[in-house]
């Protein structure tokens, strides 16, 4: 029981990090922690055979969606002229 | 679900919700809605409709990516 506490325990001060950030680029680790974090809720949450499935789909959409505001925010390949 | 772990979610949903109300920047805004549907996530699983949850898993990024087309970044 303790290791869901410590899982929302991450997660709360992950996000309190995301919050105090000012830069964009420094903020994105700390999205992939609160993932990481919740993902581990979800596994430790339900005693059922499809949960690790739900927290697989969960862990591979939320890194998918940091993946993709990282890269849409550093601007891509730049052309060379 | 314990009521501590409740709070924590409950604790992630109103930080996503007033990041995402403060900040202008856009990346900024989805950044945070990411955190607010993050919290959401233990409560539909606490139910047990976990096909609902891997569908929301799958469809939510889908919808941040087609965000990010409409304010991509200018490049130079």
């Amino acid at each position: 029981m303790i290791a869901i506490y410590i899982c929302a325990g991450i997660a709360v001060y992950a996000a309190i990090r995301v919050i105090g950030e000012r830069n964009t680029m420094r903020k994105l680790p700390f999205l992939n922690v609160v993932s990481f974090a919740v993902t581990g809720i979800i596994a430790l949450l339900l005693p059922h055979p499809i949960t690790i499935a739900a927290a697989a789909a969960y862990f591979v959409g939320s890194t998918l969606e940091s993946n993709a505001i990282a890269s849409t925010w550093s601007g891509g390949i730049k052309k060379d002229g | 679900m314990d009521e501590y772990v409740m709070i924590a979610c409950t604790a992630l949903v109103l930080i996503g919700m007033t990041a995402a109300i403060l900040h202008r920047n856009p990346f900024d805004k989805l950044i945070s809605l990411s955190i607010l549907i993050a919290g959401i996530f233990p409560f539909i699983v606490d139910r047990g409709y976990l096909d609902v949850a891997a569908a929301t898993a799958l469809i939510a990024p889908l919808s941040t990516i087609f965000i990010l087309m409409v304010c991509r970044r200018e490049t130079t």
